[in-house]
């Protein structure tokens, strides 16, 4: 195990080394070199000039995800224990699927606006399905025998919710949280491409424009290391989920 | 000692998707004493666990009354509780949490339900264990958890659908003594169910040996052998015998239709099976 995260960072070291190399022979605007890249971040991070950019694709990000997140996984739960709604719902949720969310982000802003609402309603929507879809199946999976155990104890249909359907299905609900995590910044970024001043999304448009590679790149890395982030954390809650009900993993 | 539970005529059928029906269960009738402990014994498919499943409320007769108490079931309820096979303990909870968990929702007081709790958890012998996830529990200990729960709803009936058939023939005798005991002592009706013959004999007072297609009773033993049960008694042995050679033609009905007409049972070699243990999937 530990060799092998050797092997890795020395894979991603000569990696560099040959990027940093075949950059020489190529304009800056076309391959800036990973020093020159990291050069821009630093200066970029200790002038302050990321910060607000950064402040606002983080707001965009979480907010749409808390909205997209409580949103998916309240209708998620309610499809899933409710058959009727489940019947009612199902066919507009499997042609929303079909629909590309990401292409509405035009119309979006139309009706929202250039300002930070617009990011947050297509960071949502994109949120919204994968928990969604996940926490519809998860609730419906739990253990008949202990929903039979539950009925003997005379437990009522909001207790057999809370105590069972959630707490068995909680490893595919995260599942679900995982992916929307990733798709809330690609989420987010686009919603910027489109219409915006600020954020990192925007920033990178503006780099294309200033002809910046290196800002470019040096953009994509911060969103790289955010949306690592938000992906590590969701692991770690599913790590402590699974520790709880001590299952190897 | 008198009637508890009482199934008069009941019927079940299944109806299956070309409009054909099964019948699961043919003109039952059963009376059993309160603080009996029954056993419901036969293979795969002759209805033993849609009988348990039907006192325990989960499931509906077709025809035919069942009277608990002298009043028909509406519905599952806590006067009695099932221990399944697989104990089907909660995983996220620890052992404390999950015996307890069924008082919390009767709304025990939280000190009280956690008293009464521990009280059942060391007499199945798991004081120690209270704190542990179910998941570091052998086999065995599930099972001890399981039947903790079922008890500390202090049920009438206590209903077990197998509640041994996943464990290891050391383990299973071991808990057959503690049943027993456990049984003595709260003076529970027990309906259990089991495919295991030595098992029927060594804990039940009767047993109710099933038949198959269409399911329904075949023969009830009583076994009067003193208690607590001595597993080298010659009575148990002898009625295990007995039951066997009843059982003989179950089986042979059983896998001459699964394997065809022309299978011939070779009786004199059941014996080899050191269990009595007609298999869940013979």
């Amino acid at each position: 195990m530990k060799k092998t995260s050797v092997y890795s960072f020395l894979l991603f070291i000569f990696l560099l080394v040959i990027w940093e190399v075949t950059s020489k022979s190529y304009s800056e605007l076309v391959l800036p070199a990973p020093s020159v890249i990291v050069l821009t971040l630093v200066d970029g991070l200790l002038s302050g000039y990321f910060t607000q950019h950064i402040q606002r694709t983080a707001a965009e990000v979480i907010l749409g995800l808390f909205f997209g997140g409580v949103a998916g996984f309240t209708v998620g739960v309610l499809m899933g224990e409710v058959a009727f709604l489940r019947k009612l719902l199902f066919p507009y949720i499997i042609a929303s699927q079909a629909v590309p969310k990401l292409a509405l982000a035009p119309l979006f802003i139309l009706w929202f606006g250039f300002g930070m609402t617009s990011k947050v309603v297509i960071t949502a929507l994109v949120c919204f399905f994968p928990l969604l879809e996940n926490t519809v199946t998860a609730i419906q999976l739990s253990d008949i025998q202990k929903q039979e155990l539950f009925k003997m104890l005379g437990a009522t249909r909001l207790q057999t919710l809370i105590h069972l359907k959630i707490p068995s299905g909680m490893l595919g609900i995260l599942a679900g949280l995982r992916v929307s995590v990733v798709l809330a910044i690609v989420g987010a970024v686009v919603g910027e491409f489109i219409g915006g001043s600020e954020g990192l999304g925007a920033l990178i448009i503006a780099t294309q424009a200033m002809m910046d590679t290196a800002l470019m790149f040096a953009t994509l890395i911060l969103l790289t290391i955010f949306g690592m982030i938000l992906y590590l954390t969701v692991s770690w809650l599913e790590k402590m989920w699974m520790k709880r009900l001590k299952k190897e993993i | 000692m008198t009637e508890h539970i009482v199934l008069q005529n009941v019927y079940k059928t299944f109806s299956k998707k070309n409009h054909s029906e099964t019948v699961a269960l043919e003109d039952v009738s059963l009376s059993i004493k309160r603080g009996e402990f029954i056993s419901l014994l036969g293979p795969s498919g002759c209805g033993k666990s849609t009988l348990l499943n039907i006192i325990a409320g989960l499931e509906k007769e077709t025809s035919g009354q069942v009277l608990i108490n002298g009043s028909p079931i509406t519905g599952p309820g806590n006067d009695r509780i099932v221990v399944f096979q697989e104990s089907g303990l909660f995983p996220w909870m620890t052992v404390l949490e999950n015996v307890m968990y069924g008082l919390l929702i009767k709304k025990v007081p939280k000190e009280e339900a956690k008293m009464r709790a521990m009280n059942w958890i060391q007499k199945v012998h798991l004081g120690k264990f209270a704190d542990r996830s179910p998941h570091e529990l052998s086999g065995g200990m599930k099972q001890r958890v399981a039947i903790a729960r079922a008890l500390v709803m202090d049920p009438e009936i206590l209903l077990m659908d197998e509640p041994f058939a996943a464990l290891d023939e050391q383990t299973r005798m071991v808990l057959h003594q503690e049943l027993e005991t456990l049984w003595r002592e709260t003076g529970k009706t027990v309906i259990f169910v089991t495919h295991n013959i030595r098992e029927a004999v060594v804990l039940s007072d009767r047993i109710v040996l099933m038949k198959t297609r269409p399911g329904g009773i075949k023969n009830i033993f009583s076994v009067q052998a003193a208690r607590p049960r001595n597993s080298s008694d010659s009575i148990l042995n002898y009625l295990e015998t007995r039951i066997l050679s009843e059982l003989e033609q179950e089986m042979e009905k059983v896998l001459k239709e699964e394997l065809g007409s022309d299978y011939a049972l070779k009786k004199d070699r059941l014996h080899i099976d050191p269990h009595n243990n007609l298999g869940s999937d013979i």
